[in-house]
């Protein structure tokens, strides 16, 4: 599991790469808490290279997502792949978060 | 014996012979009287008719023959026995009187005590006979009672047994036929069949000890809870054991039943089989070869409670054939006693290159039909075909089998096992990134939460790639849960709300055909079952 970023503005554009699964996780969230506590309010999550995502992977970006929003600021995520989807979709996470086709639309109004 | 005295007809056209007699038998019987022939029929047809006739031969109008010969005539009448009194003490006249029907004859003068003797021999033969009829009265009216009961049992034993063929016309992977000819009484056979799921068939044959309603009856009772276990479980050896204990349970006339139960996984041709106290059954493979099933799983069924039956397993490959069948087959005989016999049965099969059920089961039927020729068939004659015709080879199989230790680091050495066996069976990557969720979900429930002391366990894991499916099965000792009966996560939760449990277990089911749990022999075993387009092609990538 790998975590790239790159800031546009005030937004933090996260790329989670590989596999989001039990023993990614906990190092997924410690990496995601840094990055709020360093101030950081809004992100914008790219899924685009993240191979599977597990409950424990979506446990992470809810407790993420819940934490943003109660200091005020906002999690999105964008380009999912069709695994990702599916799983968004069935977990009902699709309609939870902020879902967007890609990097700009996210960026957009945040 | 009767209180009443018996009755006695004096017939004489002489009062004073009629006296005499009376004198004589009337401190032991009822004496009535007839001075002519007409008198006498009138006396003896008569509500209340006597029991023994004394008839004198010579009298005016009618004399004692013709009197005799009309009450032998009359139904109601012909059961008196009579005996004729009279003066003419000749042979001729001796012999043409018994030639009447009478029982016996007295010449005059007539001696008191003969008199005596005669009547009473006479009466009490009566008495013996009538006692005999109404015995057999009683026996024919038992009898036919008993037949009608068997009727009935018969009616409710053969409309049990399914009996519209082809049964599933739309399943071209096997085809399947079954008969049931029952004996003129003894019998209590039935068959049953039902696809448990799109991928397994449940055929079962037995054999009911007694017969009529309560075989019948029993017989129902013991398909319903055959259908009613296979509907939950595919393991025969479950199947038959719950069942038993089931039967046992009320049992109280001390029936059994002998069973051959097999489930046909009908992607693979495995077939997985157990044999309660049932004579074996028989695989023709498609070369001509026979096989018998003659493992022993236990015993009948409903004899013994808490008995934990065994079970066998054999593919058929395709063209090969399972024939099922009941002992009234093989014990079925021809005129000279000779048994049909298993070893003409195989070498039968063996002979017959047939290639549909229904030809084989109506083949073997006509030949024990012949062979039994005018003997009476004693038992009920049963039999079942199943002929596979999936080619199981034209598809990518695969399995692979692992067992780890409960360590979370483990989930990734099943995941890198399960991409190695995606990668040989050229399986997409959309099924490889949604079994490597399956498998992170469901090992994490299991090391997570299934142990309650420090120690190492083992969790076993398969994989088996089979014609148009992928099915995992994961079992470890933890303590017994089941992961699939949780309510379904909230999934309408605003982002404030949304709690976290729950989910994991509803992706995995979402991502799959079918999920199933079992708890056996102190493991805990989920099985999966994803369908997936495996068939080759040309070597392809699929």
């Amino acid at each position: 599991m790998n975590i790239e970023t790159r800031d546009e503005n005030d937004i933090k554009i996260i790329y989670l790469i590989g596999e989001m699964d039990t023993s990614t996780s906990p190092q997924v969230l410690s990496e995601l808490d840094a990055l709020r506590n360093s101030g950081v309010k809004k992100m914008l999550l790219n899924l685009e290279k993240l191979d599977f995502i597990s409950s424990a992977g979506l446990r992470v970006l809810l407790a993420t997502a819940q934490q943003l929003k109660a200091s005020g600021g906002d999690l999105r995520v964008c380009q999912l792949n069709k695994e990702i989807k599916e799983v968004f979709d069935i977990s009902g996470f699709s309609t939870l978060l902020m879902v967007f086709d890609n990097e700009a639309k996210g960026i957009l109004g945040m | 014996m009767s209180e009443s005295k018996q009755k006695i007809l004096i017939v004489d056209d002489e009062r004073l012979n009629i006296n005499v007699l009376h004198d004589l038998l009337k401190n032991d019987y009822k004496t009535m009287a007839a001075i002519s022939g007409k008198q006498a029929l009138k006396a003896a047809e008569s509500a209340n008719p006597p029991d023994l006739i004394l008839l004198d031969i010579m009298m005016p109008e009618m004399d004692g023959y013709e009197v005799c010969r009309t009450l032998k005539l009359n139904d109601k009448t012909k059961d008196i026995p009579i005996i004729f009194v009279t003066a003419m003490g000749q042979t001729s006249d001796e012999t043409k009187g018994l030639e009447y029907g009478a029982v016996d004859y007295l010449t005059k003068p007539i001696s008191g005590p003969i008199v005596h003797a005669r009547v009473k021999a006479h009466l009490e033969l009566k008495q013996q006979r009538d006692e005999l009829k109404s015995a057999y009265n009683l026996i024919e009216a038992q009898k036919m009672r008993m037949e009608d009961e068997l009727l009935v049992g018969r009616d409710i034993q053969m409309s049990m047994v399914p009996q519209v063929f082809p049964p599933f016309p739309d399943r071209k992977e096997f085809g399947l036929h079954a008969k049931l000819h029952p004996a003129r009484e003894v019998g209590g056979d039935f068959y049953d069949y039902f696809l448990i799921d799109n991928d397994h068939l449940c055929l079962s044959i037995g054999d009911v000890s007694g017969k009529g309603v309560p075989a019948a009856l029993f017989m129902a009772v013991t398909r319903t809870l055959l259908k009613a276990r296979a509907s939950e479980d595919l393991s025969t050896a479950s199947i038959i054991t719950r069942v038993n204990d089931e039967l046992n349970r009320d049992n109280k006339k001390f029936m059994f039943v002998t069973l051959f139960t097999a489930v046909f996984e009908i992607s693979t041709g495995k077939l997985t089989y157990t044999n309660a106290g049932h004579n074996p059954s028989i695989i023709r493979r498609n070369n001509g070869e026979t096989i018998l099933l003659d493992a022993f799983h236990g015993p009948v069924a409903a004899a013994l409670p808490e008995l934990a039956y065994k079970e066998d397993v054999v593919f058929l490959n395709k063209g090969d054939m399972l024939f099922i069948y009941t002992d009234g087959l093989t014990d079925a005989r021809n005129s000279d006693k000779e048994f049909y016999t298993q070893d003409r049965l195989e070498g039968l099969l063996a002979a017959e290159g047939a290639d549909d059920a229904e030809i084989v089961v109506e083949k073997v039927f006509s030949e024990i039909i012949q062979f039994e020729g005018t003997a009476e068939q004693f038992d009920d004659i049963t039999l079942m075909a199943l002929h596979y015709e999936v080619d199981a080879a034209s598809f990518h199989v695969d399995r692979f089998e692992v067992s780890v230790t409960n360590q979370l680091a483990e989930i990734r050495t099943v995941n890198n096992l399960f991409n190695e066996f995606i990668e040989r069976n050229q399986l997409t990557t959309e099924l490889r990134r949604q079994f490597n969720l399956i498998i992170d979900e469901l090992l994490n429930n299991i090391i997570s939460y299934a142990y309650k002391d420090d120690d190492d366990h083992e969790i076993e894991i398969s994989c088996h790639l089979i014609p148009g499916k992928l099915t995992m099965t994961i079992s470890d000792d933890g303590i017994p849960f089941n992961p699939f009966i949780g309510q379904p996560p909230e999934l309408s939760d605003s982002l404030e709300d949304r709690a976290i449990g729950g989910l994991g277990i509803h992706l995995v089911k979402n991502l799959l055909d079918k999920t199933s749990y079992q708890r056996k022999v102190g493991r805990n075993i989920v099985s999966l079952v994803k369908n997936v387009d495996n068939l080759k092609t040309n070597g392809e990538k699929i």
